[in-house]
C-alpha cells in the first residue's frame, strides 16, 4: 500500500491537496476497497455452500433409494414397496393443465396491455395488480382454488382444480415475461408490417408473436417449474397424504411430487425409511427441474433474435 | 409458430370438453370388480393404522378402488365430513353434539364406530432421568393453568423437591387434533392449559422438539411414540397400582394403562355406504380384517372381537 502514498516532495505536488489529509485516508480507503471485494465474494460463497450442503445431503440420503421399482412403483405404506410414479404422473398432468391455461390467458393478457389498451389510469390499474398478484402468497391461491374450484365448481380436489388454481399461481409470471418479450420487439417491425397493408391481428400473429417467442416460452417454462415444485396450495385445496392409483383422466384426484416430499417428511416419525424416499423425491424433482430450466435457456438462446 | 399457438389452443379446449363430460363416468361397473372412490379425511392420529389398512385393501382386495386418506384433524376433518366431503372421518375423539346438528342439518345419515384403542403418552427427553415415572395426580395437575404456580412458569422441582428446579417446556397436538380435545376434556377435565404450552400441527414437530429438549414434555397418541422410542421416553404412570409403562399390552381394553387409554374412531356417511357399494366394502374390510391385523403394527391395542363382530354386523345390513 505504501508506494501509493504521495510525497510531498514529488514535483507533481499541488498546492491545492493536503497531502497530509490525503495520505492519512488512503490506508482507510484501500482497506474499504478490499473488504467489500471480500464481503461481496462471501455473500456469493454462502449461497453455494449452503446449495452444495444441501445437494450433498440429499443426495447421501436419497439416492440409495432411486431404482426402477422407486421410479415405477405405486405409493404405499410400505416403504419396500413404494414408489412415485402416481406422483410423476400427476405432475406432468398438472403441467398438462397449467401449460396451455397460462399459454393462452397469460399471452392474451401480455397482447392487450401492450398491443391495444391505452396508456391510461385502467392500463396502470391493471399492471400494478398483476405486480401485485405476483407477490401474494401461494397459501392464499389456494385457499382461493379451494372455495373456487374444488367447493363452487365441485371439482374436488382433482387435476383440473389442482392445474387451474396452480395456472392463477404463475400466471402473473407468464403475462409480465410475456409483456417484456412483446415490448422488446422494436415498433419498426409492427411499423413495416403496417406499411404492407397488414391489419393489427395480421401484425401480431405474423411480427410480434414469432419475434417475442422465445421469450414468451421462456415465461412459460419458468412458471411451469414454479408450478410443479410448489405445495401450499395444493395441501390447501386438501391432497390426501395417501392415494395409490395412478391418475387416468382430469378429474381424477392425484398427487404431485412436492406433496409426497412433504408428507414423507412429516411422516418419517412413523417410518425412518420414510426420510431417504423424500431425499430421493428431491432428487427425481430437481432433475425434472434442471431439465425444465436448461430447456428455457435452450429455447432462449436458439430463438433470440437481434435487432 | 402459428401452427403451434392453434395446437395449444386446440389443446386447452379438449382439456375444457374433457373437464366437463366426464364427471360422472367412475363406479357402476360390474359388481365383482369394484372402482371408484371412497374419500376419507380426518385424524392424523388414526391416519397410519387407516393409511395401511387401506394400502392392503387397494393391493390385495380391491385394485380397482381409490382409497384417499388424508389427515387434516379430527375437527378440520371433520368440517368437511359434516357437508358430505367425505365418506368417512377419522377422530380421536368421539363425534361432538353441533357436529351431530349440522350433519342432520345437511341431512346426512352417519355412524361412528370404534376402530382401535389408543393410550395417550406422555413423553419426556431420553437425557430425562428423574421424571420417567409420575402418578397421574402429578400429570393432571402440572397440566393445568394456575395449579402450580400463578406464572405458569412451573419448574420440576415444583412437583416433586428432589427434581432438579429447571423450568419445564410444555408441548401439544393444536386444536384441531383429538388428542388435544381428549386432554383437555377428558385428562384435564376441562380445565385451562398452562400458559405457554408449545401447540403444534404436526405430530413430527412434537417428537423433534422433545427429542432436542431434555425440560420438555409433550402428549400424544402411543403410535408416534412406538416408532420413535429411540429418541424420546415414555412416562410411566402410576395410577394407584405402581407405575405402568404404555404398551400394546397396558393400553388395551381393562389394561393397567386404562384410565389414559380412548377408544379411536371412524365416522362412516351411512349414505354413502350405501350408494357407493365401494365404501361399503371398505368400511367392511376395517372391521373384518383391517383393525386386528394392522392395529399393533402401527402402535394401537385392537378392540375386543365381539365390538368388531357388532359393527361388521351393521355395516353388512346396510343397504
Amino acid at each position: 500500500m505504501k508506494e501509493f502514498a504521495l510525497k510531498s516532495e514529488e514535483k507533481f505536488h499541488s498546492h491545492y491537496l493536503n497531502i497530509e489529509k490525503v495520505n492519512k485516508r488512503m490506508t482507510t480507503r484501500l482497506f474499504i476497497n478490499n473488504f467489500v471485494k471480500y464481503l461481496f465474494l462471501a455473500s456469493t460463497m454462502f449461497g453455494l455452500i449452503v446449495l452444495a450442503f444441501l445437494i450433498y445431503t440429499i443426495l447421501r440420503d436419497g439416492l440409495g433409494w432411486i431404482n426402477m421399482d422407486f421410479l415405477t412403483n405405486r405409493l404405499s405404506t410400505l416403504p419396500e414397496r413404494a414408489g412415485i410414479a402416481g406422483a410423476v404422473v400427476g405432475t406432468l398432468w398438472l403441467m398438462f393443465v397449467v401449460g396451455p391455461v397460462t399459454m393462452v390467458l397469460g399471452i392474451g393478457t401480455a397482447i392487450y396491455l401492450e398491443e391495444y389498451a391505452k396508456r391510461g389510469r385502467f392500463h396502470s390499474f391493471i399492471q400494478t395488480n398483476i405486480t401485485n398478484l405476483a407477490g401474494v402468497p401461494s397459501i392464499v391461491f389456494g385457499l382461493l382454488g379451494l372455495t373456487i374450484f374444488v367447493r363452487m365448481f365441485g371439482f374436488g380436489p382433482s387435476i383440473i382444480a389442482g392445474g387451474l388454481t396452480m395456472s392463477l399461481l404463475v400466471l402473473p409470471i407468464v403475462v409480465v415475461a410475456s409483456q417484456e418479450a412483446i415490448r422488446s420487439v422494436p415498433q419498426f417491425l409492427r411499423e413495416a408490417s403496417y406499411g404492407m397493408g397488414a391489419t393489427k391481428w395480421q401484425t401480431i400473429r405474423n411480427i410480434v408473436l414469432p419475434a417475442s417467442m422465445a421469450g414468451i416460452l421462456t415465461g412459460v417454462i419458468l412458471a411451469l417449474s414454479r408450478a410443479i415444485g410448489e405445495t401450499a396450495p395444493l395441501v390447501a385445496i386438501g391432497i390426501p397424504a395417501l392415494i395409490i392409483p395412478i391418475p387416468s383422466s382430469i378429474t381424477d384426484n392425484f398427487t404431485v411430487l412436492p406433496m409426497q416430499i412433504y408428507y414423507w417428511t412429516i411422516d418419517s416419525v412413523l417410518v425412518d425409511e420414510y426420510a431417504s424416499m423424500a431425499a430421493a423425491t428431491i432428487i427425481v424433482l430437481l432433475i425434472v427441474l434442471f431439465l425444465m430450466n436448461s430447456v428455457a435457456i435452450i429455447i432462449r438462446n436458439k430463438f433470440k433474435k437481434r435487432y | 409458430m402459428k401452427k403451434y399457438l392453434v395446437t395449444l389452443l386446440l389443446a386447452t379446449l379438449t382439456l375444457v370438453s374433457v373437464a366437463c363430460g366426464s364427471e360422472e363416468t367412475d363406479n357402476q361397473a360390474d359388481a365383482n370388480e369394484l372402482s371408484g372412490a371412497v374419500s376419507i379425511d380426518g385424524s392424523g392420529t388414526v391416519y397410519p393404522l387407516m393409511a395401511r389398512i387401506a394400502d392392503e385393501f387397494m393391493t390385495s382386495v380391491e385394485e380397482g378402488v381409490s382409497v384417499e386418506v388424508g389427515r387434516a384433524g379430527t375437527s378440520a376433518g371433520m368440517q368437511k365430513y359434516v357437508v358430505g366431503e367425505t365418506d368417512f372421518s377419522n377422530a380421536s375423539r368421539p363425534i361432538k353434539d353441533e357436529e351431530v346438528a349440522e350433519l342432520e342439518a345437511n341431512d346426512i345419515d352417519s355412524k361412528e364406530f370404534k376402530v382401535a384403542l389408543d393410550g395417550l403418552t406422555l413423553v419426556i427427553n431420553p437425557e430425562n432421568d428423574w421424571a420417567t415415572e409420575m402418578t397421574e395426580e402429578e400429570i393432571k395437575t402440572m397440566f393445568v393453568t394456575g395449579n402450580i404456580k400463578d406464572d405458569d412458569h412451573v419448574l420440576w422441582s415444583d412437583i416433586r423437591p428432589e427434581w432438579p428446579s429447571e423450568e419445564i417446556n410444555f408441548y401439544g397436538p393444536n386444536e384441531n387434533h383429538g388428542t388435544y380435545e381428549f386432554f383437555v376434556d377428558v385428562i384435564i377435565e376441562k380445565q385451562d392449559l398452562v400458559e405457554g404450552i408449545n401447540l403444534q400441527q404436526e405430530y413430527s414437530t412434537l417428537v423433534s422438539l422433545v427429542s432436542e429438549d431434555v425440560n420438555g414434555i409433550a402428549f400424544f397418541g402411543y403410535g408416534y411414540y412406538a416408532n420413535n422410542d429411540d429418541k424420546i421416553t415414555a412416562v410411566s404412570v402410576d395410577f394407584g397400582n405402581g407405575p405402568v409403562a404404555p404398551s400394546l399390552e397396558t393400553i388395551a381394553e381393562d389394561g393397567p394403562y386404562a384410565n389414559f387409554t380412548r377408544p379411536v374412531f371412524t365416522n362412516l356417511n351411512l349414505d354413502a355406504a350405501k350408494e357407493k357399494p365401494q365404501v361399503k366394502a371398505f368400511a367392511e374390510y376395517i372391521f373384518s380384517t383391517g383393525a386386528t391385523t394392522f392395529a399393533g403394527e402401527t402402535g394401537f391395542a385392537p378392540l375386543p372381537d365381539n365390538e368388531l363382530d357388532e359393527a361388521l354386523d351393521f355395516i353388512q345390513k346396510l343397504n
